[in-house]
């Protein structure tokens, strides 16, 4: 009898071992194996931000099409599998999954928006995927709690670095130092106050007045008086087209001209619907398709127009240094495959911190090192400023000298 | 002083929006015991359609015409094809889900057609705003609360002079009754619809230039509108655009004096309040059944 029960606990055992060995060898992470050469992406493509998923789409697939046409990556072409996911964070984490298990891609590019970037933290460090951001600046996007942030990286801009660009620029505006801060009531605007908050009280600033507004809002007029009785001269501002549309049309109402300071959330179609009101706004970024380009982002820009009916010109692309990231970051992506010699999502995400490629925004020497994850510094963010329907950068307008 | 009417202004012209919007609303209340609720989306077309048509190139009221004209047709066929069929039983609520369902592909459709960025729709009379009392409004924007009091006034006057307007009225008060009268009310209904489509579209096409026209638009206007028509007392087309005026003051004041964040707040919790006292809204006519 009792050899009889060994004899069945030996086998449960044994059946044991063998469930658990199958698990394991089930739960070997995705990056142990190899990839295949797609890059996946989740971008906002319907919904109120779909004009930004387009943006970034132009860039990257403006490169892959000069990536592919040069003969592709190892000897193989690299393949675009878009997802819609309507700037909705879980649909976001749905379309990761999606990516990094079902597609098996070897690396993925964010969206738009902040809060599904945040939402994908946890899902690409299990799946070990790396990830690349063009657009979203949350600064939790990569300072991960608790933990090292290993698989996400960013070409683009960082709320961090954001704050204190804005401020000083916001400053020079103001001889009195009368400066007030305006932001939209999501987690963009809300995730940045207290950086702007911490810019202003370094540089020894007090802020004349906060105020917010709701995504969908048509009328500033509230929050603009107040700020006309503060005195503000000048607005740190975060927002996007439409609402900058409506804030432009009260200032008219009011006749009162503070100059508008932007985080990156205004693009070149508030030219269109603001029209002349628009003149004189400042908005931050990284590049412009505007004025005098050098040979390769005329290329690039031909390309886009070529590829693209709707494009007839950079007036038609509505976030230039969103699509020159995306650009920059499919290029950063193929050298990167190319240097780690297979479609291994750790070799590659080793590669990025060797990674060398002369881009549109800037030369990256190399893109990320294992300590800085974000590959645009404060140094490269420039001011642009709307005049006559264009985003030239301030120094080469008219009002270089109020500058 | 100067902010005071301001307020008073902006939210005049808001509040004209909603006025056009709830005032569909009743319409189609009134004589269905049910309501289109992608109105909003039909307001958008309004905007949205002129836009497209002006870049093809026709003049700008042909091109609102022409959009109208659309939103009119899909507010009949919305009736005859989503409403009507689901709307049978005294307390069927499917209708609900069908509108709702049509919304949300008009809205997916539009933007993967058109996309999402907002379009301007120029027009003259927001080219320089009026200077009142240290205040300044654009003439568009003035124009939209005088549109809803005229619309209300020449409703008034088509229901009470006409003979199509008598059968609105009569199917309103009792359709049974109406129906043994001789009066086809399922095609009264649908001429209902039509017009609260095509007054829908209207206020697109007149509030566009003021805030643009973009194809996510019309979720929170027609979210308001509809509350507005409740605490009105819903088949009570004068009571819901005196109420929506009100409510679109009462908004900017909120705005201008307390925060802009507690604007839905305090503005919904009026509402609520308003409906504990006046459950069946504060304009409703006493609805009598016989058992």
């Amino acid at each position: 009898m009792r050899t009889g029960f060994l004899r069945k606990l030996a086998l449960r055992g044994s059946l044991a071992s063998a469930v658990l060995a199958a698990i394991s060898v089930t739960a070997i992470p995705a990056a142990a194996q190899q990839a295949q050469p797609c890059i996946g992406a989740s971008w906002e493509l319907t919904g109120a931000l779909a004009h930004l998923g387009r943006q970034i789409r132009y860039g990257v697939e403006t490169a892959l099409a000069e990536i592919n046409g040069a003969g592709g990556v190892l000897g193989q072409q690299l393949r675009l599998r878009v997802y819609d996911d309507g700037g909705e964070p879980p649909r976001a984490v749905d379309n990761a999954m999606r990516i990094g298990e079902q597609d098996n891609c070897i690396v993925m590019i964010g969206g738009a928006r902040t809060p599904s970037a945040i939402a994908l933290r946890q899902p690409l460090h299990d799946m070990g995927l790396p990830w690349i951001g063009v657009v979203s600046a949350g600064v939790r996007v990569l300072d991960h709690e608790g933990r090292a942030n290993k698989w996400m990286f960013r070409v683009g801009l960082n709320d961090g670095l954001v704050a204190p660009f804005l401020i000083d620029n916001a400053l020079k505006l103001s001889p009195a130092r009368k400066v007030a801060f305006m932001h939209e009531a999501s987690a963009w605007g809300q995730g940045a106050a207290p950086f702007v908050q911490n810019a202003a009280k370094n540089a020894n600033l007090t802020l004349v007045g906060t105020e917010t507004f709701n995504v969908g809002d048509t009328d500033m007029t509230a929050q603009l008086i107040r700020l006309r009785t503060a005195g503000a001269e000048s607005i740190v501002y975060y927002g996007l087209d439409a609402e900058t549309d409506a804030l432009l049309r009260s200032m008219e109402r009011l006749n009162y001209r503070p100059t508008i300071v932007s985080a990156l959330g205004i693009g070149a179609q508030l030219s269109s619907t603001a029209g002349p009101l628009a003149n004189g706004v400042r908005v931050m970024g990284t590049f412009s398709f505007w004025g005098k380009l050098d040979p390769n982002a005329q290329r690039v820009l031909n390309t886009i127009m070529a590829n693209n009916r709707e494009v007839t010109g950079p007036k038609d692309l509505l976030l230039h240094s969103g699509t020159a990231s995306a650009y920059d970051v499919t290029n950063i992506i193929a050298r990167a495959i190319t240097l780690a010699g297979s479609f291994d999502r750790t070799k590659l995400r080793d590669a990025l911190y060797k990674v060398q490629f002369r881009g549109l925004i800037t030369d990256y020497n190399p893109a990320f090192s294992p300590q800085n994850h974000d590959a645009l510094r404060a140094e490269m963010y420039r001011m642009f400023v709307f005049h006559d329907g264009m985003v030239i950068p301030v120094e080469d307008s008219p009002y270089a000298a109020k500058k | 002083m100067g902010a005071s009417i301001q307020y008073f202004l902006s939210g005049l012209s808001i509040g004209g929006v909603y006025a056009l919007l709830a005032l569909g609303f009743s319409m189609m209340w009134s004589v269905a015991r049910a309501a289109n609720f992608n109105h909003g989306d039909i307001f958008m077309v309004g905007g949205m359609g002129t836009v497209v048509f002006l870049g093809l190139g026709l003049p700008v009221w042909v091109s609102a015409v022409l959009a109208i004209l659309i939103a009119t047709i899909a507010g009949a066929l919305i009736e005859r094809f989503l409403i009507r069929p689901f709307n049978r039983e005294p307390n069927s609520v499917g209708w609900m889900l069908t509108t709702v369902a049509i919304g949300v592909m008009i809205v997916g459709a539009s933007t993967a057609l058109l996309g999402s960025a907002a379009r301007p729709l120029p027009s003259p009379l927001m080219d320089e705003p009026l200077r009142i009392g240290g205040a300044g409004i654009f003439p568009q924007e003035l124009l939209l609360p005088a549109v809803a009091v005229l619309t209300t006034l020449a409703l008034y006057l088509f229901q009470s002079r006409t003979h199509l307007g008598r059968a609105i009225r009569a199917v309103a008060a009792n359709r049974t009754a109406a129906e043994l009268m001789g009066i086809d009310a399922d095609r009264v209904t649908l001429y209902v619809f039509a017009v609260a489509g095509g007054l829908g579209a209207l206020a697109g096409f007149l509030v566009a230039p003021v805030i643009q026209a973009s194809t996510t638009i019309g979720l929170a206007f027609g979210l308001k509108a509809f509350m507005v028509a409740i605490i009105a007392g819903i088949t009570n087309p004068a009571g819901v655009v005196i109420v929506a005026l009100v409510f679109g003051v009462v908004e900017r004041f909120i705005e201008g004096y307390f925060s802009t964040s507690a604007r839905d707040a305090v503005g919904f919790s009026i509402m609520i309040l308003v409906l504990l006292a006046f459950p069946q809204g504060i304009f409703a006519r006493k609805e009598v059944a016989k058992v």
